[in-house]
């Protein structure tokens, strides 16, 4: 083996775990927010800091709260609360939505597990 | 030597991701609920026209069957509780009669017909009133003279009734329908790679590129994804869970599926998921899995022709048939009870 092979194979053994990151290992969590409101715009929101975003809707305000790599809905003015009751989104693909408010929440980021969600 | 050992990552690296304007996945609000489709392999120009095709044809949908707004379908259930005849066209005719088809074969537990019923409930609004759940003389009146589909007279291409209080709502159905006709749709214009979902519920086609379409089916009890299927070919990925519409009055829930047998929110079982190829089966069979319980769901799968069913139950026990067993792996780090029956 010459001195370029081994230059070679170490390169490529160094990359090793960032291949296998990429596309092996798909990872779940989200880093990224997709936030549409009533009139469809889109707001993009990173999820690495702590904040409350208000999102105004045909019934009122509905409240996001951003904390720890998570989003979820923290106040609604809508009856049901389901969109509360969603929880916390973190892993890539999940998503909540407020339908008599018409605002809804996917997170996204890195390789998502899967395609798509059913439920 | 060193390139052979470079090569093997280069071109898995090449096979595993695909450029990125082959995947386009777009996001927007219709059916009154979010819609995503997924497409594979398609430049961004046919993207856009697919996504407008696919948007525009699922707002017609949701304006003709809206239950409860002013749409084709209210303007029937007011012939038909005025004891009237209503000519309808030929795509309204042939989605009635396979709801009709449907209903008969699910024994009537998937039961379009009882709209009063789903409206005296309160489950005809987007936001239901916070109110308490209806008297129970009242469900009890409705109950004596409940209408099923056998009640929907089609006669050419006229619609009549026999009982003045059949209201059609087609919210276990309309669904399914419109991501059959969003398929259809993407189809026409070339798309043979894609996933319409629409609220949690899709049909898949194709796959994405080298590998299938990926699945996250939804944990009933949490926000987390409780199993994986990667779709084969052509596949629709319906699921009916008590906890996408409900409200609790004086600590107790109350959710949007209602048995027609009792008057009442199904009971038995907290989800149930059908993959089957078209989705408006899959949406009819998963309503009326779910109504039918631990009981009778072998009866109705078999009557539904659907093969690869999950239920599961409040205590988040599994119930599969073997085919859906070949197809489903749990994520989570405890793996559910199971149970795999023949249906």
């Amino acid at each position: 083996m010459t001195r370029a092979d081994i230059i070679v194979v170490a390169f490529t053994l160094a990359l090793l775990p960032f291949l296998y990151g990429t596309f092996w290992n798909r990872q779940g969590p989200a880093d990224t927010a997709l936030i549409i409101d009533e009139s469809g715009r889109e707001f993009s929101v990173p999820l690495d800091s702590g904040q409350q975003l208000r999102i105004d809707g045909p019934l009122g305000v509905s409240v996001l709260e951003i904390a720890d790599g998570r989003i979820r809905f923290l106040d609604s003015p809508c009856r049901g609360k389901q969109c509360i009751h969603s929880g916390w989104l973190d892993e890539s693909g999940e998503f909540a939505a407020c339908l008599p408010n018409r605002v809804s929440v996917a997170v996204s980021g890195g390789e998502p597990l899967y395609d798509s969600i059913n439920f | 030597m060193a390139l052979v050992a470079v090569l093997p990552l280069l071109t898995l690296s090449c096979s595993e991701t695909p450029p990125p304007q082959q995947h386009h996945k777009t996001q927007f609000m219709a059916l009154g609920t979010l819609v995503t489709v997924s497409l594979w392999g398609v430049d961004e120009d046919d993207a856009a026209e697919a996504v407008r095709t696919v948007e525009d044809e699922l707002n017609r949908i949701h304006k003709t069957w809206h239950a409860w707004q002013p749409s084709t379908l209210t303007e029937i259930n007011a012939a038909l509780a005025a004891g009237k005849t209503y000519s309808a066209d030929p795509p309204t005719l042939a989605l009635l009669r396979k709801a009709q088809d449907l209903a008969h074969r699910s024994g009537q537990l998937f039961d379009p017909a009882i709209g009063k019923l789903v409206a005296l409930w309160g489950f005809q609004s987007d936001d239901r009133p916070d109110a308490p759940p209806p008297a129970r003389a009242d469900i009890e009146r409705l109950l004596a003279n409940l209408p099923d589909m056998n009640d929907l007279v089609i006669s050419g291409d006229s619609l009549s009734s026999t009982n003045r209080d059949l209201k059609l709502d087609l919210g276990g159905f309309a669904k399914g329908y419109a991501v059959d006709q969003a398929i259809e749709r993407l189809r026409a214009l070339g798309i043979d790679n894609a996933i319409v979902n629409a609220g949690g519920d899709l049909r898949a086609i194709g796959a994405h590129g080298e590998r299938p379409w990926r699945i996250g089916i939804r944990d009933p009890q949490s926000a987390g994804v409780i199993a994986t299927v990667d779709t084969q070919g052509d596949e629709s990925v319906f699921t009916s869970g008590n906890y996408e519409r409900f409200f609790t009055w004086d600590g107790v829930r109350y959710h949007h599926i209602i048995d027609p047998r009792t008057g009442y929110p199904a009971t038995g079982t907290v989800s149930a998921t059908v993959i089957h190829r078209d989705a408006s089966t899959a949406d009819a069979a998963a309503t009326a899995l779910l109504i039918a319980g631990p009981g009778k769901w072998r009866r109705v799968a078999r009557d539904m022709g659907v093969t690869q069913v999950m239920l599961i139950d409040e205590d988040m026990h599994v119930t599969m048939t073997p085919e859906m067993e070949q197809r489903v792996y749990f994520r989570t780090e405890t793996p559910p009870q199971v149970t795999v029956s023949e249906p």
